[in-house]
């Protein structure tokens, strides 16, 4: 173990960054215990996130190893960046959590193959009981947002809202479809709603919630 | 098919919010913060305003919790 102490880093902390900068069987082991506890957390979280998906045994174990292989990887990457500013498992298990969202993702389709419903907002089922001059409200704001998606929003943006906003496809799973990432895709659902914000506020309807609370 | 609670929650993008990245790179102190008692929203507000906003990364954040609730006492290498 090195003996200069690390700024606000616990004992636990230091022991795993200094024997996975460590060499020979010392390292090894080290790799060892971190991938097992990895895996662990892995296969806890495939279980925790299959849902409605129909993934088996063999199939989720398959997840679960290849989250922990990526996510080792990830952190002999970036071990140099952890600061101690939490405890190290804590900042390591966030690589594997997100390799397992990212995994589970490439099974979306397979699984529980979504079509694009371009038309998700013509078959929104009935509002709960509104009285009568509400429901004209309400469906004022819908046919107004309805013509925002489709006159306001780029192609790619349209497309996005409806896939992840409307039709809830997973968004790793949506990035994954397109051949882009989470970060991109979230970028543009905020400029895509931002826009049809403005779009409502544009037509009248500055606080559409006012005029349609509940749908 | 989604049936939104409010068309405002929908389409609700807030300016603060601090995207998949960045809130990627501090989840850990977030997660830290809010087991410890502390307030995690108030240490770190962009990163709780896409939590709020992002399905994925909200995903990513409840898995961490429960996965350091779980695993977070595991022994360190001798």
């Amino acid at each position: 173990m090195s003996a200069t102490p690390r700024s606000g880093m616990d004992e636990a902390s230091r022991t795993w960054v200094d024997c996975l900068r460590a060499s020979g069987t010392r390292h090894e082991e080290c790799l060892a215990q971190l991938h097992a506890l990895l895996l662990r957390v892995a296969r806890h979280e495939a279980v925790r996130r299959i849902g409605s998906l129909a993934i088996g045994g063999p199939e989720l174990d398959d997840i679960a190893q290849q989250a922990a292989d990526d996510a080792l990887m990830a952190i002999r990457a970036k071990v140099a960046d952890f600061r101690g500013e939490s405890r190290f498992t804590t900042w390591a298990y966030r690589f594997v959590v997100f390799e397992v969202s990212t995994k589970i993702g490439r099974h979306f389709w397979r699984h529980r193959p979504t079509a694009m419903d371009e038309d998700s907002w013509e078959r929104l089922p009935d509002p709960i009981p509104l009285l009568p001059e509400h429901r004209a409200e309400l469906r004022e704001v819908l046919t107004a947002l309805r013509r925002a998606i489709d006159e306001d929003l780029t192609a790619h943006q349209r497309r996005v809202f409806v896939a992840v906003a409307l039709n809830e496809v997973p968004m790793d799973a949506f990035a994954r479809e397109i051949g882009s990432n989470r970060n991109a895709v979230y970028k543009t659902l905020f400029d895509a709603r931002r826009r049809l914000r403005a779009s409502l506020a544009a037509a009248g309807y500055a606080r559409p919630t006012s005029a349609a609370e509940s749908i | 098919m989604k049936t939104p609670g409010t068309i405002d929650e929908l389409l609700a993008a807030d300016d603060i919010d601090a995207g998949c990245a960045a809130g990627f790179e501090v989840l850990h102190r977030y997660v830290e913060t809010e087991l410890a008692g502390g307030d995690a929203a108030h240490a770190l507000p962009g990163v709780a305003a896409h939590l709020r906003r992002c399905p994925a990364c909200r995903e990513d954040y409840l898995g961490l919790l429960d996965a350091v609730r779980r695993f977070g006492n595991d022994p360190s290498p001798a």
